[in-house]
């Protein structure tokens, strides 16, 4: 596989600059002769925080799909890392990976082993010496407050702990990119703001976000660009200049506030 | 090439997934075990009827009569004639006071019968022992047809109803070892695979996420592979185990059963490895070509 650093000379459309770090052009993409994306176009620059926003099935996932070339354009072209889909043989995926952080609804974590060896795990695959391993596992756990519970296997963890340490095992090998497919999903609003405000770090320390929600709450509380998906096609894509509210709605922070409360009183 | 760190890591993994996942693990080992014993079981069966077969074609052999009255150097000239044809092992000169005694001894008590002949009625013979490989009755009867044509031999005899037998069950025995050989051969890989199957698709999800972060299919699979061929070596200590019990067992009571040499032991087991590893590389494909769900 070439990687280069320019784009594809055929979609000469569309803004690219050096910055650019994922770029989809005129993309399509079919499962059994039935479009998910349909005429896709956009970039995202490096350190940008990117809200893919939409009705479920509109296409949000297949856009991550593809920029981890876990699936391939049927038209069009993906670059990642300047990285192009038309030229990314399934050997060097994995190398592709390593560069991208995964952070799912679900969380995937491997449940038969602890918070610490789920993310040594992704330092083993790219030949981290275990000292150094043991330095990253007690940096980032630290940074997501989970270091004390290094030892318990995930299901012991409740779902904003699980989902803290997907992030943590998503940034251990400081990646460029990271993906992050509903994370809100199944947690309540004060786990929920939690983890958005662990991505908005991650975000401000230079890692580009690609974050995908159906939730309009979550939506509106963005300062950032929101592009939103519609039956595979780009409904709108605007960068907001005046944020609404970073942090949250004020329904949601009042829950908050009551469920800090009784936290404390538990 | 695997850095330090890698390396301690795919060893300890190929030994925690018996760890994780013990009954999956447990239950593969009895059932590949169990195949593998039936598949042990058929072929110690067919060495010892293979054997007992060998044993019985020993007793083929063939006797040449001569006609009454030649002269003993006429005699003696036969036997290094009958020495160089190819198959005959040995030759034994008979006469007929020799053949009278071991007629006399073979009817044991009814022998006091013989004394009312006037004179000894058996002829001299030769008594030809073969060689193995001409202890068929294609073999025989190339002799045969060799000797038949001397004017000196009047009859010869060979047990060639017990050689067609045993030619025919021989031959039986082998297609019958050959067919359920091979199906218990089959089988014995099909619930291999399957049983396999059935472990990879507890690890399909694990799998997947290891892909998603970016870890290499031989990555993922090198402890699979090896945990597949540490179930195969442990089935084939089972399997070897129990066999060498009823083995032991039955020697006891039967006497002569022989069991496999130490080698076809090291082979039976190394083939037992070899099984697990192709079954864990066979079953790994699918999960590794499928897609990671994002």
């Amino acid at each position: 596989m070439k990687s280069s650093n320019t784009r594809p000379d055929q979609f000469s459309e569309g803004p690219l600059d050096s910055r650019t770090v994922i770029g989809f052009y005129h993309v399509d993409l079919a499962y059994d002769d039935q479009k998910a994306i349909d005429n896709i176009s956009f970039t995202v620059a490096n350190g940008e925080f990117l809200c893919l926003t939409g009705p479920s099935g509109a296409g949000k996932s297949s856009i991550l799909r593809l920029i981890a070339m876990d699936a391939f354009p049927t038209k069009g072209e993906v670059m990642v890392r300047g990285m192009l889909s038309s030229k990314m043989s399934r050997r060097k995926v994995p190398q592709l990976r390593r560069e991208i952080g995964f952070v799912f609804q679900d969380f995937r974590l491997l449940e038969d082993r602890s918070v610490q060896d789920n993310i040594s795990f992704v330092q083993l695959v790219v030949g981290i010496s275990h000292a150094q391993i043991v330095k990253n596992n007690m940096r980032v756990l630290t940074q997501v407050g989970l270091y004390d519970k290094r030892h318990r296997l995930p299901r012991q963890l409740s779902g904003g702990e699980q989902q803290r340490v997907a992030i943590a095992r998503a940034m251990v090998s400081s990646p460029k990119i990271l993906l992050a497919d509903e994370p809100t999903g199944n947690l309540d609003p004060v786990n929920a703001q939690e983890i958005i405000d662990l991505l908005f770090r991650i975000n401000d320390a230079g890692t580009s976000v690609v974050f995908s929600t159906h939730d309009h709450g979550i939506v509106k509380s963005f300062g950032q660009r929101v592009i939103v998906i519609n039956e595979g096609r780009i409904e709108s894509d605007e960068k907001r200049r005046v944020p609404v509210n970073r942090k949250a709605n004020l329904a949601d922070k009042m829950y908050i506030a009551a469920a800090r409360k009784e936290r404390l009183n538990v | 090439m695997f850095k330090s760190a890698q390396v301690v890591y795919l060893i300890r993994e190929s030994f925690a997934g018996f760890h994780r996942r013990k009954l999956t693990t447990g239950v593969t080992i009895l059932i590949m075990g169990s195949a593998l014993l039936v598949l042990a079981m058929l072929t110690l069966v067919t060495l010892n009827m293979g054997n007992m077969l060998e044993k019985a074609r020993a007793g083929i052999d063939m006797r040449v009569f001569l006609h009454d009255g030649l002269d003993n150097a006429r005699i003696a000239e036969l036997q290094p004639r009958l020495v160089v044809i190819p198959g005959v092992q040995s030759v034994t000169w008979i006469s007929p006071e020799t053949a009278l005694a071991q007629f006399k001894e073979g009817l044991g008590e009814d022998a006091a019968i013989l004394d009312l002949l006037d004179s000894n009625p058996l002829p001299a013979s030769y008594h030809l022992t073969l060689t193995p490989e001409a202890r068929n009755l294609k073999a025989v009867e190339a002799i045969h047809a060799e000797i038949a044509v001397w004017g000196e031999v009047s009859e010869i005899l060979y047990n060639q109803g017990w050689i067609d037998a045993l030619e025919s069950w021989t031959f039986r025995f082998q297609m019958a070892s050959l067919a359920v050989g091979l199906m218990v051969f089959i089988a014995a890989v099909f619930v291999i695979s399957n049983t396999v199957k059935l472990t990879m698709a507890a690890s399909a999800r694990v799998i997947q996420i290891q892909k998603l972060v970016g870890a290499t299919n031989t990555f993922i699979r090198i402890p699979y592979l090896c945990e597949g061929m540490i179930q195969g070596l442990l089935a084939g200590i089972l399997a070897m185990g129990l066999l060498g019990l009823a083995g032991w067992f039955l020697d006891d009571r039967l006497g002569g059963v022989i069991f496999f040499s130490p080698q076809q032991i090291i082979g039976f087991v190394l083939f037992c490895v070899v099984l697990g590893l192709t079954g864990s590389f066979a079953a790994m494909r699918k999960y590794l070509t499928m897609q990671s769900e994002i």
